[in-house]
């Protein structure tokens, strides 16, 4: 197992996605979406430390989640953001052993 | 209430091209049989920047690896998905935009003729009726019997949702009733629940009697419409 607790993942997802919101926030007609997507998934994101945030994360999930945290940094296109502001969290979620 | 083929401008046939290439619906087919895991594996790279094999099968270890759930068939599966689903990545953005909005079309397409006759499903199809004039654009899916019809409109992304496709799914039910006839209105749309939900409430159009049919429950089309 990691060092790395469920808790230290998800900061470390969260602030990944701080820059994603960032670049999706300049597609203006879409700034209230794109806020409003942003905090229903942190809100999941909550929902998953209060119950198993002190828990070691798995060496796997460690892993998966580095490679998604390295491809969202690729985006550079703010219309692929917004796309991604959804999917990052569902593609996080699984390899954490969460539904969605 | 009547059915009709659509008229076939420029963009619809270079889009019905798309729609045609075999790999479409052999990746739908793909998705059909599909895990929600999976699904959301395809959503992903079709998504995506990156081509590399390897790096979606890390970013996946409930579907490759030591620790992945299910049996040889459904391994196969998920590399099966991959593959098709890094074909579409590596399409021009255009493209690649079409062919996610084929596959969509092709996979509610498939799911439904599980339930239906094959023959009562169709693409592309105009809804009349009488004294009102028709809605330009086509239904994606829709399933034509007597009594019991259904139009879907198909979206790869909660992005997708918009007014004019709320107004006009509700509008044909509505005209539908007021001939009393019934038809049942769905949107299908490829991302996740949480994420339609944010969506819709940021649209004031109607949709209270339209069912959202999202990437978690896309295997609900396979069983009776709500």
């Amino acid at each position: 197992m990691s060092a790395e607790t469920i808790q230290a993942l998800i900061d470390r997802v969260l602030d990944a996605y701080a820059v994603l919101e960032e670049l999706g926030e300049e597609i203006e007609d879409e700034w209230s979406y794109v806020a409003d997507l942003s905090d229903a998934w942190r809100t999941r994101f909550d929902e998953v430390a209060a119950h198993r945030g002190a828990i070691d994360a798995p060496d796997e999930a460690s892993a998966a989640i580095d490679v998604a945290i390295d491809e969202i940094r690729r985006i550079e296109d703010p219309h692929r953001a917004i796309d991604w502001l959804s999917t990052f969290p569902q593609v996080v979620l699984l390899a954490m052993g969460e539904q969605p | 209430m009547r059915f009709q083929d659509a008229a076939r401008d420029a963009r619809a046939v270079v889009y019905a091209g798309i729609q045609a290439e075999p790999g479409v619906a052999r990746t739908a087919a793909l998705l059909a049989d599909a895990t929600a895991a999976q699904r959301v594996l395809a959503r992903a790279i079709m998504n995506g920047e990156t081509m590399d094999g390897a790096h979606w099968r890390a970013m996946f270890p409930s579907l490759f690896g030591p620790s992945a759930v299910g049996d040889d068939a459904q391994h196969a599966r998920s590399a099966a998905i991959l593959e098709a689903s890094l074909a579409v990545a590596d399409r021009g953005e255009q493209v690649r935009s079409q062919v996610r909005g084929a596959l969509v079309e092709e996979l509610t397409a498939q799911l439904l003729a599980r339930r239906v006759a094959a023959g009562a499903v169709h693409r592309e199809r105009r809804i009349l009726f009488d004294g009102v004039r028709a809605e330009i654009h086509p239904y994606d899916v829709t399933v034509e019997r007597d009594g019991a019809a259904e139009a879907y409109d198909c979206k790869w992304g909660a992005r997708g949702i918009n007014a004019d496709v709320l107004h006009q799914l509700d509008d044909a039910r509505t005209h539908a009733a007021e001939e009393e006839g019934r038809l049942t209105v769905s949107l299908v749309v490829f991302d996740a629940r949480r994420s339609c939900d944010v969506r819709l409430a940021h649209q004031t159009a109607p949709h209270e009697a339209t069912a959202i049919v999202t990437i978690e429950n896309l295997d609900e089309l396979t069983g009776p419409p709500r």
